[in-house]
């Protein structure tokens, strides 16, 4: 087996060119001071306290952990028991809805939110229920994908166990189905927090231009203010607290599976 | 691909070969090469460009862009691009970054067909680096049906701060455009970087901001003013003319305290790879054939004085739109200068800090 | 869980089709605002085809379409060997490098996309390595791989591995243990992994902003773009729709249609 080991080389080759190179570029910058396009060398915490000793930018951060953590809660609300439903349905019509929730993934993205704009206008709304029926939208297939394919990895017998145990249906949905999928909703998690937070284009066109959110703060200073290590460091702080949350949740994963 | 377009181009060729001439120079030299040309998105006539690619045996590869910064960011690179267009103060940033190459005038010998109001402008006094290709003054759309005329014209800029239109404006997402506006209501330069007419400014946006609660937008601007969604916006005159001419209710208003006159011009980078065609193309974009189409499809001010004159005047498609012809010769009006390196990132962190407030 | 019909599956099937409409509402919208008469996308005017014309005139948006396409196959093409060979090697590799690899994968997923971006940009740049349909297709599997590893490693890790030594000590090659044993117990991850690493190439406009050069635009830069609406980005959004419903349906059928028919021999002999 430890000839398998072999075949992850070029793998590792690659990313270590494409990802961790890179990475280091962007934390180079995040530690340094000033001038776009070359590398001074001159250590700095200053950017990152820039940041952190500004309540506008603070309040930007949260605002975007806001709506993204809201955006992940109504996709679970949503998306679990469509998953559910859909892991009850024989055999074939699970492929066809498998098949129905990928297909407009592959429509982009800002088209998709163009439509809903032009629907939206429609109604009258507030912009924030606006936001999050165009967030939700986008992400629910993938949530709704992600905890599919956990209950349907289910042993049935577990099921019919229960069953023959006495639980009714909510007792068996509580004690076995719901324990076993959370894996799904932690992928699931993945799949939205993280893309939601550093999301703006959707708030953007469906907020009426009322929000600004740190996607659109390391977009400002990297590209318009040119600052490119002020945009460094914010993004570095976007990634740490990133890392920090999906910590978290592979922690209550872990006890969740343990109970 | 690449095979079936130099086939193409080969029996295009075979099919014409005599071509016109420009300054003394021979055609038959570009035919068959490639032009890379960089433009903003939906800024063009795409006919006049098939023509141009007919009449010199050519092909064009053309590819758009949505922003100066941007740009800015592409052209740091070793992409060699043969023409772009970038506006007034990029300009000056580029010449002075000594990233654009001159314009050969024996080959655009056409230059006095520009407008009076777009040649020979501070960031290139000579036009020796670029050739504007639209231009525009910024402005203030409004619904006529929501707001008076004589309402809109006495205040100005000041509209902006006014309470009674809470909710019911768009405010164009730019850094720049928004310290103009608070400058030109202040009765400053466009172009300060004197510390505290900027903090005025800033106080003034920051006023904005609370009041008139606008919507922070970019060019999702224009289909929504076009639809009436709101009752002002700021916005460019070329957008302008188009929303106009959509919704007939649009009116727009420059403000008497003096605005930005925005100046989008044809440069050449350095190290194009093919500056004759450039060249060529260049004359080709500011004749009169292809100036008019494309200010007809696009409703920029064309930088030819010609079609200028014949589009706005008597008879012309924008004889009654108020937003088509610039205003141009008025004292308090400015082109953007090139602010100094430390401004260029402070202004869009005061701007961010007014947005998110 | 029950055949019988029942109130509950009434909800059931009610709430799945609720979904699926509000699913599919703004895609409707799109193909039913492609055959406006008007730029509108607001409010519609009358039935037209205008913008299916005028996009078949458009060499710049064909040309777009047709390098999207390109760069995803390949990227996905890539990005799926490269991402099957390397996880199933992590998954045999020590737990502490694994776990490196594992973090160090993620952050392209993590990272927002203009960081990713900046960060393969600068790259480029401090290489002096020029911008081309090349660097965009090395960036594009660069942030595909992560994707097909995601999905695949959940299920390497379900694997019985005494399966693959079972068939080493038969004999097998390695080659052989991991083409007949490995790779078709996993196949259905690989499959959704290379579907994924599709759409989000696909899909990317950021990362590609930074990393193509002169030669080569997608779509989605195409669409960015636009200063203005143009309605005739619906009329693709359409055709595109079609041509994946045609692909995936084909997808879903012949797989099927094999399964039949070798039933059916299984079932003669």
């Amino acid at each position: 087996m430890k000839s398998f080991v072999r075949m992850s080389y070029p793998y590792l080759l690659w990313i270590a060119l494409f990802i961790v190179a890179p990475m280091i570029m962007i934390l180079l910058y995040a530690v340094t001071r000033s001038g776009s396009g070359t590398i001074t060398f001159s250590f700095t915490l200053d950017n990152f306290g820039r940041f952190l000793s500004d309540t506008t930018f603070l309040k930007v951060l949260w605002t975007s952990l806001r709506i993204a953590l809201l955006t992940t809660v109504f996709c679970i609300l949503i998306g679990y028991p469509a998953a559910l439903f859909i892991a009850n349905l024989p055999e074939k019509r699970q492929t066809l809805m498998v098949l129905l929730l990928t297909l407009p993934m592959w429509i982009n993205m800002l088209l998709k939110t163009y439509a809903w704009r032009g629907i939206l206008m429609n109604f009258d709304l507030e912009s924030e229920i606006k936001v999050f029926i165009g967030m939700v939208y986008d992400f629910l297939p993938y949530m709704i994908l992600q905890i599919h394919t956990a209950i349907a990895k289910l042993d049935r017998n577990l099921i019919v166990a229960s069953y023959d145990l006495g639980a009714n249906r909510w007792k068996t949905f509580l004690k076995v189905t719901l324990p076993l999928s959370v894996p799904g909703i932690i992928s699931g998690i993945t799949l939205v927090f993280l893309p939601a937070v550093s999301s703006f284009v959707i708030p953007k066109l469906l907020g009426g231009g009322n929000y600004v959110l740190i996607g659109n703060l390391i977009e400002t200073y990297f590209l318009v203010a040119g600052d490119w290590n002020f945009g460094s460091a914010i993004s570095l702080i976007m990634a740490l607290i990133i890392i920090a949350s999906m910590y978290l949740t592979k922690r209550l994963d872990r006890s969740a599976v343990e109970e | 691909m690449k095979r079936l377009i130099l086939a193409m181009i080969a029996a295009c060729l075979a099919l014409l070969p005599v071509m016109s001439s420009a300054g003394g120079f021979d055609p038959a030299e570009v035919a068959g090469t490639t032009l890379n040309v960089y433009n903003w998105g939906e800024y063009v006539d795409m006919e006049v460009i098939r023509d141009f690619e007919k009449e010199y045996n050519v092909r064009v590869n053309y590819k758009t862009f949505e922003s100066n910064e941007y740009l800015w960011l592409q052209l740091q690179s070793e992409d060699a691009w043969d023409v772009v267009v970038p506006s007034d103060y990029m300009i000056e940033r580029l010449i002075a970054a000594k990233k654009l190459q001159p314009i050969d005038k024996n080959i655009v010998d056409n230059l006095d067909q520009l407008a009076e109001g777009v040649k020979n402008q501070a960031y290139d006094p000579d036009n020796t680096y670029s050739v504007p290709y639209f231009w525009q003054t910024m402005g203030i759309v409004y619904d006529t049906t929501k707001i008076p005329e004589e309402e809109m014209e006495a205040q100005g800029w000041n509209a902006f701060q006014n309470e009674a239109y809470a909710g019911h404006a768009y405010m164009y997402d730019s850094s720049r455009d928004a310290f103009m506006i608070a400058e030109k209501a202040l009765g400053y330069s466009a172009n300060t970087t004197d510390e505290n007419e900027i903090n005025a400014a800033y106080e003034w946006l920051r006023n904005m901001h609370r009041t008139l609660k606008p919507s922070y937008v970019t060019d999702e601007v224009i289909d929504s003013m076009a639809e009436g969604l709101k009752w002002m916006a700021l916005v460019y005159s070329g957008d302008a003319a188009y929303i106009l001419g959509e919704n007939e209710d649009m009116s727009y208003c420059v403000p008497s305290q003096g605005t930005n006159i925005a100046v989008d011009a044809m440069v050449i980078p350095a190290n194009a790879k093919n500056p004759k065609l450039a060249n060529l193309f260049i004359r080709y974009m500011l004749d009169y054939e292809a100036s008019k189409a494309n200010s007809l499809e696009v409703g920029y001010a064309s930088a030819n004085a010609r079609v200028l004159e014949e589009l706005s005047g008597a008879g012309g498609e924008y004889e009654d739109n108020a937003a088509y012809l610039p205003r141009s010769g008025y004292e308090l009006d400015e082109v953007y200068v090139d602010l100094p390196a430390d401004w260029q990132s402070r202004q869009p962190d005061l701007w961010t800090k007014v947005m998110a407030e | 869980m029950e055949n019988r019909k029942s109130p509950w599956r009434f909800f059931s099937s009610g709430y799945l089709i609720l979904v699926l409409l509000f699913i599919y509402l703004p895609i409707g919208y799109v193909m039913l605002f492609s055959f406006n008469d008007s730029k509108s996308m607001i409010s519609f005017s009358g039935f037209s085809l205008r913008w299916y014309e005028a996009m078949f005139e458009n060499r710049e948006m064909l040309e777009s379409i047709y390098y999207t396409v390109v760069v995803a196959l390949i990227a996905t093409a890539v990005s799926t060997v490269v991402g099957t060979v390397a996880a199933i090697g992590l998954s045999k590799a020590r737990p502490l490098l694994r776990s490196i690899a594992l973090e160090i994968n993620n952050l392209p997923v993590l990272n927002p996309d203009i960081v990713t971006a900046i960060s393969l940009m600068l790259l480029f740049l401090s290489a002096k390595i020029q911008r081309s349909i090349v660097t965009l297709t090395l960036a594009h599997i660069t942030f595909c791989i992560p994707y097909v590893i995601l999905s695949i490693m959940p299920k390497l890790r379900q694997l019985d591995d005494n399966v693959a030594e079972a068939a080493l000590d038969l004999g097998a090659s390695p080659r052989q243990a991991l083409t007949k044993v490995i790779i078709p117990q996993i196949y259905p991850a690989i499959l959704s992994g290379a579907l994924i690493a599709f759409s989000m190439s696909f899909d990317d406009f950021v990362i590609s902003f930074f990393t193509a050069g002169v030669d080569v635009q997608n779509i989605s830069m195409y669409v960015y773009s636009m200063k203005r609406f143009n309605p005739s980005v619906n009329a693709l959004s359409a055709l595109i729709v079609v041509a994946v419903t045609i692909i995936l349906v084909l997808a879903n059928l012949i797989p099927a249609l094999r399964e039949r028919k070798n039933k059916k021999e299984e079932y003669q002999e």
